[in-house]
């Protein structure tokens, strides 16, 4: 498989499977959170297919891998079509995704090849990337470590700890890509406290920080070209729209986890370019 | 110096030291957090110390990548922070994932007695309780504090221990097997005292008060909460008739809950009296021996309450 493949149209081609194979077997297990899924799909792309992530499925705990932690693992729906591509996982496990007893659940969990956390409670993430990121910078490894997290999560006050941490020691082999989907599980995230003059405010943390469209591959690529060559810890503001590629979800809080009826998954089918029942 | 000596912390971060310098792998975090010979630890060996400030939940975190990436890790802050500050970063990344991370709580029960109630430890050990895969050792003496570091690297994984302070002299006339996960400090009888930590010297002083007073009892020191020892129901609970827990922990969770929980379920009439910190918060200040003659855990108040419970 090439990894490699910048091309935009094969990147985006990837990006509508994706949704599909997540819309698909959201309504097939009747849970799962679209919404958040849809959001971060082109920032997974980046990273799996555009061969920022140096892994290996065959060899999944590489030493001198990359890590990536997904803290908001209840977008796990997009990560799997990835690992199931990549290898890392079995179509048969895949496909007990919403099964009692799955060996794949509503959380990314360390017994699946390719995951690095048990996730499911906000907030830590990039402190274990921080923790990871400083035993490389011991080891004299150059492995990379990438947080991403939603813009809802940086609510958590150990967010700002591993911000301070992550600056003080220099760990300029650190990413943390903020999924800005402007909605959490209740409301909408408009306040200027926090994201407002975000890359001036981080900067002030001393980090490097680009913001940008997190649905524009050649903008992803930049900001991930850019951590290479930080001497800082990256950190990059990625606006995204949750519910992004089906018109009636984006924006709208109650796809958070919502699971769509029978008509509404015609409809969202269609946008998302399927033109049967089967993917 | 010999181990009767030295400040238990001391003889806890000597080891330390010198499992560090032969094992790169091992990694000090501390959240503002000082002991003498910590000082050391970080002054030789910089890349394996890291004082994260204050700032707990981000220690449990920076240990959990740490550990991830094959770093045995030990974490060192007050007892009461080191526990309930960080409770879902301990539960969630170093116990779910089973990481071969040490917690050192300072500062067990009252002896940071004069801070007030936030940095009292009476519930550090009943949280780290609740975790299912997490390990809990009590240190009543230098040379135990000495083996728990080796054992610490034999566990391999989720660890809680309550370090004291002070100088805690060697038991050399008691042969610690530290997989047992308890010792018996003064011969079985029909009443027999458990009791570990701080709490184990002034167990074997009232002891020796019964005893004198026409009661004979054993001494336990039960080091291992968790997991309880395999063989502390047919060693100890079946050749009891009543065993008496002294504890400087809030009674809710703690030693005494350990032991009820076995008795509860055992089939001979033991009873159990649980001898503790009552069920509260203390905004109140005193050193831990005015603390401990208030509520009734010096020598004299433990050795009353027995007394009236006879």
């Amino acid at each position: 498989m090439d990894y490699n493949i910048k091309d935009l149209k094969k990147l985006q081609n990837k990006a509508s499977k994706i949704r599909i194979r997540a819309l698909e077997d959201a309504v097939r297990a009747r849970k799962g959170h679209l919404g958040g899924s849809f959001s971060c799909v082109e920032l997974l792309v980046s990273l799996y297919y555009g061969k920022f992530l140096r892994i290996n499925p065959e060899y999944p705990k590489d030493p001198n891998r990359d890590y990536f932690i997904m803290g908001k693992g209840h977008a796990c729906l997009s990560l799997y079509p990835i690992l199931l591509d990549f290898g890392f996982i079995s179509k048969k496990r895949y496909l007990e995704y919403g099964k009692n007893g799955s060996s794949l659940g509503g959380q990314l969990d360390i017994s699946i090849p390719g995951v690095e956390y048990n996730t499911g409670s906000l907030g830590h993430a990039l402190g274990i990337c921080a923790g990871i990121a400083k035993a490389a910078k011991i080891d004299k490894r150059d492995s990379r470590s990438v947080a991403l997290i939603g813009d809802a999560e940086c609510d958590e006050g150990s967010i700002w700890e591993a911000v301070m941490f992550s600056a003080e020691h220099e760990l300029n082999n650190l990413i943390c890509i903020v999924d800005r989907n402007r909605l959490s599980v209740t409301k909408k995230i408009e306040s200027e406290v926090l994201f407002g003059d975000f890359e001036k405010k981080m900067n002030l943390f001393q980090w490097n920080c680009n913001v940008i469209n997190g649905h524009n591959y050649n903008e992803i690529f930049q900001a991930l070209d850019n951590a290479l060559i930080s001497n800082r810890p990256t950190m990059i503001l990625a606006n995204t729209i949750k519910g992004k590629g089906v018109s009636f979800m984006e924006n709208d809080v109650r796809w958070h986890h919502t699971i769509p009826s029978l008509k509404e998954v015609n409809i969202a089918r269609k946008e998302l370019g399927v033109l049967n029942n089967k993917i | 110096m010999n181990l009767d000596q030295i400040d238990i912390r001391d003889a806890f971060f000597d080891q330390l030291y010198l499992k560090g310098s032969i094992d790169n792998n091992v990694i000090v975090l501390s959240a503002d957090m000082d002991a003498f010979s910590l000082r050391r630890f970080a002054k030789d060996f910089p890349e394996q110390y890291i004082n994260v400030g204050v700032s707990e939940q981000n220690m449990i975190n920076i240990a959990s990548g740490l550990a991830l990436s094959g770093k045995m890790v030990f974490c060192y802050s007050i007892a009461s922070f080191a526990t309930l500050r960080c409770f879902e970063q301990i539960k969630v990344n170093i116990c779910s994932m089973n990481l071969p991370v040490t917690i050192i709580g300072a500062g067990a029960g009252f002896s940071f007695g004069y801070d007030g109630p936030t940095h009292h430890g009476h519930q550090d050990l009943s949280s780290m309780r609740l975790l299912p895969e997490m390990s809990i050792i009590e240190l009543s003496s230098n040379d135990l504090a000495q083996k728990f570091v080796n054992f610490a690297f034999e566990n391999n994984g989720p660890l809680y221990v309550r370090l004291d302070k002070g100088p805690f002299p060697e038991w050399k006339e008691y042969n610690i097997d530290f997989s047992k996960g308890y010792r018996i400090l003064k011969t079985l009888e029909q009443i027999n005292l458990i009791s570990n930590g701080f709490m184990a010297r002034t167990t074997l002083e009232v002891a020796k008060r019964l005893t004198s007073n026409g009661i004979n009892c054993g001494v336990i020191d039960l080091f291992r909460v968790k997991p309880l020892p395999d063989k502390l129901y047919e060693e100890i609970i079946c050749k009891s008739k009543k065993i008496i827990t002294i504890e400087e922990s809030c009674k809710t969770g703690g030693l005494g809950t350990c032991l009820s929980e076995i008795i509860a379920q055992s089939e001979n009439n033991c009873q159990l009296q649980v001898i503790g910190t009552p069920d509260r918060q203390f905004i109140e200040y005193g050193d831990r021996g005015w603390f401990h003659k208030k509520y009734g855990l010096d020598e004299i108040g433990i050795f009353n309450t027995i007394i009236n419970n006879i």
